[in-house]
């Protein structure tokens, strides 16, 4: 069970309302969080419980009365006689759009079949193509194979951050990085130098926490790693 | 296929790497375990891992596994393959017969921090019921021996007082010669987490290792010490804290002896042992000695953590005594965030060391010499035990010499590779009539071996280990024994082959027969560790799920109360001088492990192919020598030739190496001193001399022909 973001279970309890089903939760818990403990699922990508929530990726999104637009669950803290949805046509509408954009520039051959944490959401949100006649996507982007026990593949990364989270947050090695701003942003080891020159000290905790499998274990690859 | 395989199947079990024991699913496909899985739901790990739990697994099926057992008359003859009764036969027929030939006393053996508890019982249970005597002992000889009886001195049990969680709770972190980053990685990674939200961290040791400094984490004190001087330094943070009353009044007057106390201030608090004095001794600054113990004292919650850079002086178990005593002193003990803890290298060091695989001591260390004990031994098993405690690890290869000791069961060691002064062992060895070896691979000892019975992995039997931090885990079987048994199964069937009739079903009625005959193991078993996932001894009726903080009402001891032990430093017999002028210390590398064995056969070894010596610029500079040079590393024992990397890690008159390379035979350059109560090695604290050139010692020559 993921939870999305660190559990609350002590302190105060505040009382909410989940689609229309009135909830005591500790204070301090994210909407996510506090929703998944009451069987409520909400899609999500970027969030895992043991790194701080990050709030990037935009498929967690619910709504609540009194507040604008439509905050994501998971930076959204619970706070006493919060009335929230997470489930509404707008809703579906909005997460549709935002996975179809992330399959965009995903390979496509890697769709089906798919058993990685992003395809099951995508199974969850029930969204298997996209529309978007695409020109510009990063499906060339050189493998990064140097470490002897597992790659990076670019081209199925959504710069979600995580791995670069799970490096600085659980590992404490600071071995990641985002270089570059919005299309040309790419997870980078080191100075650039590809995984096993840089200072990556292969503890796994990038491999563990990537949801696409963009960073994924060589020993599921018998054959040798082949795009989709 | 471009998805990558999806594992049809998960087992959760316990890492065979390091003593902080995390947690992991190994997962199959088709019968073949293709990754580990880092356990979420593990108290050690909570889902993290290192590259050698996480990734170093594929030893397991390497081609060197010895799928067949192997014996030969002598040992210049090759091995001829056999069946598993014809090598048991043959093992049970040359030990009774050197038994009866030399006596009960005449054979021995030791088991490893490798094994699972469950194979460690058995194989005492083999020495003591079987052999029927105490001639067994185990690897943690060389690496924490003194804490054993350092801490049971003072705190009364020789195991960590804390769960590793409750240092997310340290305000002050205290590192000991240990670098917890290479060498317990997961638990380096918590520490430095711990650091980053603001606990202030004292590292004492000679390196400036990645623990002093990293991304985001730095030492508020190093105390770079000289190699040999911890009794000294300790002591004399000690010092400052008696000297400025920075102790805990309150809690020595309720759990300690108060006189005690006072007889250890008249020690401690001696003007021998001021900074100003023991700072240039130590190669200090004083005022950094007084930093670290204020800071230590203030606390309000201080921790100890403490490696093998405490316990292989010769005065290992002494400064063992001297964290106790830290620790007493400033009342950091008893409660979440304190405490004396120390990082065991092995899986299973502790596990080892709290079942009876001692020459004098049953589980639980309880004496042999004591008639109550011995008799609830003796009535489990159905046999008469020998009172005499028996031959340590090194007597036992010093007896092998003079011809009273010549045989020998080794399972999962490699004393050729890994113990001190290696040409006397391989002597010791050579002049054995029967040595039995249950290991994965040919090792450097099984060159002196007559029999050789192929072992399991870890992925490939039952069982448990104990943690550092008591935690005892369970061991699954997630693939079928390579070579067809499980390894606690060769040592039952080697018992009923020497005459002792038993027989377990599975691994857990082992683990029965140890809760049964162990109060801290008491409330132990698959069942409960099935049902909660792990448990922490001591348990028993009054802590059903185990302990996570030790000490809390009261010290384990006859009285209840900590003891102060008085610690006088007397430096080591190995000296600078000026053929040997440089102080040679040794450690772990993150990516391999120990001797190498298991990681050595890994994809691992791309990032630490060879050992190398760690040398100052300054050093390097006045004998020629540039990065990357092979050199001669040679000492008042022996000499080898590694490769330099000139590093700033280590500090003029500092030279330091990894021992995980059996090319490297660094042990041939180390001393054979040792601690003084517990005969763990002194492998911290050597005097040796670098140069280019092949120096000319006659012991060098000797070595060669040795191992030629």
């Amino acid at each position: 069970m993921d939870y999305g973001t660190p559990l609350k279970t002590s302190g105060e309890m505040v009382s909410i309302t989940i689609n229309g089903q009135a909830l005591e939760v500790a204070a301090g818990n994210s909407i996510m969080a506090a929703a998944l403990m009451h069987g409520i699922d909400i899609p999500k990508l970027c969030a895992t419980d043991n790194l701080d929530a990050y709030g990037s990726c935009r498929v967690c999104l619910v709504e609540v009365d009194g507040m604008r637009g439509y905050p994501a669950s998971c930076t959204t803290l619970v706070s006493a006689g919060m009335v929230i949805r997470t489930e509404s046509e707008a809703l579906i509408r909005l997460r549709k759009g935002m996975l179809q954009l992330y399959l965009s520039d995903f390979p496509a051959g890697d769709i089906p079949d798919g058993w990685s944490e992003f395809h099951r959401t995508l199974q969850q949100v029930g969204v298997t193509d996209h529309p978007y006649s695409v020109s510009k996507t990063h499906l060339d982007a050189p493998v990064d194979e140097s470490n002897p026990y597992f790659l990076f593949d670019p081209a199925k990364c959504i710069v979600c951050n995580r791995c670069v989270r799970a490096c600085e947050e659980i590992q404490g090695t600071f071995a990641l990085t985002i270089d570059g701003r919005g299309f040309d942003s790419k997870v980078v080891a080191g100075q650039d130098q590809g995984f096993f020159e840089s200072n990556c000290v292969s503890c796994g905790a990038c491999v563990q926490t990537c949801p696409t499998q963009a960073l994924v274990e060589k020993s599921l690859f018998p054959e040798g790693y082949q795009r989709g | 296929m471009v998805n990558p395989i999806k594992p049809d199947r998960s087992v959760v079990t316990t890492c065979a790497y390091c003593g902080v024991g995390c947690g992991f699913k190994a997962e199959t496909h088709q019968g073949r375990v293709v990754r580990m899985i880092p356990w979420k739901e593990s108290k050690a790990n909570h889902g993290h891992s290192c590259i050698k739990g996480r990734f170093a697994f594929d030893y397991y099926q390497h081609p060197d596994r010895v799928r067949t057992p192997l014996i030969r008359e002598d040992i210049n003859q090759p091995w001829r393959e056999v069946g598993w009764e014809e090598a048991l036969g043959f093992a049970a027929k040359r030990f009774r017969s050197i038994q009866q030939r030399h006596g009960a006393r005449s054979i021995g053996a030791i088991s490893s921090s490798r094994c699972t508890n469950e194979e460690i019982f058995l194989v005492q249970k083999l020495a003591r019921a079987v052999f029927g005597n105490n001639n067994i002992d185990n690897c943690a000889r060389i690496c924490h021996s003194p804490t054993q009886f350092g801490l049971s001195a003072t705190v009364g049990w020789g195991a960590a007082s804390q769960n590793f969680d409750s240092i997310m709770q340290a305000d002050v972190i205290m590192v000991v010669g240990a670098n917890p980053t290479e060498g317990h990685p997961v638990f380096g990674s918590q520490l430095k987490r711990r650091v980053r939200q603001g606990a202030k961290l004292i590292v004492i040791d000679p390196r400036r290792t990645e623990t002093v400094r990293s991304a985001h984490v730095e030492a508020a004190v190093h105390l770079g010490l000289r190699p040999g001087t911890n009794v000294a330094v300790l002591n004399s943070i000690s010092h400052v804290i008696v000297r400025e009353k920075l102790f805990n009044e309150a809690f020595i007057r309720e759990r300690c002896e108060w006189h005690e106390f006072e007889h250890w201030c008249d020690l401690v608090g001696s003007d021998r042992y001021a900074p100003e004095v023991i700072g240039p001794e130590a190669g200090l600054n004083p005022a950094d000695i007084r930093r670290a113990a204020r800071i230590y004292a203030s606390g309000p919650k201080s921790a100890i953590y403490y490696g093998l850079g405490v316990t292989e002086h010769s005065q290992g178990s002494t400064g063992v005594m001297c964290l106790g005593n830290l620790s007493l002193a400033c009342g950091m003990l008893g409660r979440e965030g304190v405490g004396v803890n120390p990082l065991r290298g092995q899986g299973n060091v502790q596990g080892g060391s709290c079942l009876g695989s001692w020459p004098h001591v049953f589980s639980g260390y309880r004496f042999v010499t004591d008639d109550d004990v011995r008799h609830s031994f003796e009535n489990d098993w159905g046999v008469t035990l020998d009172p005499e405690p028996g031959l340590r690890l090194p007597n036992m290869f010093d007896a092998a010499l003079t011809g009273h000791f010549r045989g020998m069961y080794i399972m999962g060691e490699d004393p050729v590779q890994s113990d001190p002064n290696q040409s006397h062992i391989i002597e010791a060895m050579r002049a054995m009539e029967c040595v039995v070896i249950q290991d994965l691979f040919l090792n450097e000892t099984a060159r002196y071996a007559h029999v050789f019975l192929p072992g399991s992995s870890s992925l490939e039997k039952d069982g448990t280990f104990t943690s550092a931090e008591r935690r005892v885990n369970r061991v699954r079987k997630v693939v079928e024994p390579i070579a067809g048994l499980q390894d606690w199964e060769i040592v039952v069937k080697l018992m009923n082959a020497m005459g002792y009739a038993c027989n377990y079903d599975h691994a857990g009625q082992i683990l029965d027969e140890i809760a049964r005959l162990s109060p801290a193991y008491r409330g132990i078993s698959f069942e409960l560790i099935d049902r909660i996932g792990s448990v922490q001894w001591p348990c028993d009726e009054s802590a059903p799920e185990g302990t996570e903080v030790l000490h809390r009402e009261r010290f384990p001891r006859a009285n209840g109360r900590g003891t102060f032990m008085l610690t006088e430093y007397v430096a080591t017999r190995e000296r600078t001088s000026d053929t040997y002028p440089l102080l040679l210390t040794t450690g772990r590398i993150l990516s391999q492990y120990n001797v190498g064995t298991q990681t050595r056969r890994t994809a691992n070894s791309q990032w630490h192919a060879e050992d190398v010596l760690e040398i100052s610029a300054d050093d390097a500079h006045t004998r020629g020598i540039r990065n990357g040079d092979r050199v001669w590393l040679s000492s008042r024992y022996g000499a080898t030739e590694l490769t330099v990397q000139i590093s700033e890690r280590v500090r003029a008159g500092l030279v330091y190496t990894t021992f995980h390379h059996a090319e490297t035979r660094v042990n041939v350059v180390t001393s054979d001193l040792s601690d003084w109560a517990t005969n763990c090695p002194e492998y911290k604290v050597t005097a040796v001399e670098v140069s280019l050139h092949k120096p000319a010692i006659a012991q060098i020559k000797r070595e060669e022909e040795a191992t030629a």
